[in-house]
């Protein structure tokens, strides 16, 4: 079995008799690797691992591997949102991970990489970006969270929205406050306890005909019809991305998104975000 | 755009018992650590942690070469990219490469290409990824060393390995393997890379300022430390062979 995922995990394309051993696996509910349909690969983490940064993670799902680092900037905010910080999130494919990257500026894959983590984020009510303001109008932190793919064996999206989460929680970025016009430092940090509330998730489910599975392996990524990545926090969903041509019926959403509130609870206990905390003087 | 925390430079870089101020003599290496596979999908890849520096190398090739244009008829060519996580240094890095990220790639291009039996591989190329994750001084030298690790561990036929270390001139005291601070703050900073099949020097670097004898003497520091870093690049090297070994006649006994 190993050799088989070791021998579809490096090519392009997919021989036909690789893609109908997965289609007829997944007819009778099976994975060609073993896995339920609702079954996640085995997740490991590693917290604040980088020095250099103010928070990071280094995520394995299966074989996938993100490295995320936080790094913040102060800077003016939003004029819109005079009293609150900014969170980005950036990723990068890097051609280390796999011989289907290519260098260069950011692709298609890349963008929406970062921009599913992104929403996720940002419209659960995770990063307290009020907390982040250090003087209204004037200075805000500007938080930078930077995903680094190192190794590409499929579903990017669930094992970047977790990286990105640890590299949060595990942040420890100087508290600075403003003095006569000048931007001092405390002495203190800020912690991920301080600036996180919620826990969002993402779900990345593959669709082949009309069969659904959750976390799409690489092979099963290059030949699935289409993704579809769900968010949600302990409980709402907070952002849905459809990807690739596969069409969704009513039915099939509802279930997705009841499945992914339960999938999700379960995942966010398994984890234990929490442990990740750093505590830096 | 400011930061709550400056980045400022210590006015001594010796503490008062003599030693550097992480606690090293003066001739004394970071600790260094290098694993061989690392990354699953590569044809030979690598792992090195110097200090606090911690570096991916991983090698592709022979492959088609892309753009087309760049392929040579007669022989293979060699590409390296050097690049920078944004988070691996103080202030944020732009995520696009900059100038010192082209220019380093070049010069380990340059370092690593005698090693090389390119002229076997025509119309092809071998690419060298090198990522730095975290960064604390003297990273070229460490992303030569681990770079050549990635291309043994893909198994592309070469000459020998290369090593590469930095040495340097700190409050008039030269000192090896000089840490992040140690470069900014120090006098003279000569990264230098030896190819073991000739023991040339094949990366060679200086800023700073120094005479004659201590140019020589210099030389000479560099080249015990470098025949040290080569003895765990060897022994990362035959791990993985040893760990497969064990892992066979194990499940054999």
């Amino acid at each position: 079995m190993e050799v088989i995922v070791k021998m579809m995990n490096i090519k392009r394309v997919i021989s036909a008799i690789e893609k109908n051993y997965i289609i007829q696996n997944l007819r009778k509910e099976e994975r060609f690797d073993d896995r339920g349909l609702w079954d996640y690969r085995k997740i490991s983490i590693k917290h604040d691992v980088i020095a250099s940064a103010e928070g990071s993670a280094d995520v394995s799902l299966g074989k996938t591997r993100i490295v995320t680092g936080l790094k913040y900037e102060v800077g003016e905010p939003f004029p819109d949102m005079p009293n609150e910080g900014v969170c980005t999130v950036m990723a990068e494919l890097l051609p280390i991970a796999s011989p289907l990257f290519e260098r260069g500026p950011p692709d298609e894959q890349s963008i929406e990489l970062a921009r599913v983590v992104d929403r996720g984020i940002r419209h659960a009510d995770c990063v307290q970006t009020k907390k982040l303001c250090i003087e209204p109008n004037k200075a805000v932190y500007i938080l930078f969270v930077d995903m680094y793919v190192l190794n590409y064996a499929g579903n990017l999206i669930d094992a970047g929205g977790i990286s990105a989460l640890t590299s949060l929680i595990s942040s420890h970025i100087p508290e600075g406050k403003m003095e006569e016009g000048k931007l001092v430092w405390t002495g203190k940090y800020l912690d991920g306890e301080y600036i996180v509330k919620e826990l969002p998730l993402v779900l990345t489910y593959g669709k082949i005909d009309n069969m659904i599975f959750l976390d799409p392996s690489l092979p099963e990524e290059l030949i699935c019809d289409g993704k579809i990545s769900i968010s949600v926090t302990e409980d709402k969903i907070t952002s849905i991305q459809k990807s690739g041509e596969a069409t969704f019926s009513f039915d099939e959403i509802k279930m997705l998104i009841k499945k992914s509130m339960e999938i999700g609870k379960k995942l966010r206990k398994d984890l234990n975000f929490w442990q990740y905390k750093v505590n830096y003087e | 755009m400011p930061l709550v925390i400056n980045d400022e430079y210590p006015e001594k870089l010796f503490r008062d018992d003599g030693k550097r101020l992480d606690g090293r003599d003066k001739t004394e290496l970071r600790p260094i650590k290098m694993e061989v596979g690392v990354i699953e999908n590569a044809d030979g890849s690598a792992y090195l942690e110097w200090g606090n520096n911690k570096i991916y190398a991983a090698v592709y090739g022979p492959r088609e070469v892309h753009p087309h244009h760049l392929a040579k008829p007669d022989s293979g060519i060699l590409r390296v990219f050097y690049r920078m996580t944004t988070y691996s240094v103080f202030e944020r890095k732009r995520p696009a490469p900059g100038r010192r990220e082209k220019e380093i790639s070049m010069v380990i291009t340059d370092c690593l290409k005698p090693l090389l039996f390119l002229e076997l591989y025509p119309g092809t190329s071998f690419e060298v990824f090198i990522e730095v994750m975290d960064a604390d001084g003297g990273t070229r030298c460490a992303a030569t060393t681990v770079a050549a690790l990635a291309l043994a561990d893909a198994g592309i036929p070469m000459k020998s390995l290369v090593t590469a270390v930095a040495v340097g001139k700190i409050d008039n005291e030269l000192v090896v393997d000089l840490s992040g601070i140690e470069d900014k703050a120090g006098q003279a900073d000569l990264p230098c890379a030896i190819t073991w099949f000739n023991e040339e020097l094949s990366l060679l670097q200086f800023d700073g300022d120094m005479n004659l004898e201590e140019m020589e003497e210099f030389l000479s520091l560099a080249k015990s430390a470098l025949s040290d870093i080569y003895e765990i690049q060897l022994a990362a090297l035959k791990k993985k062979y040893i760990d497969i070994q064990e892992e066979v006649s194990g499940g054999n006994s």
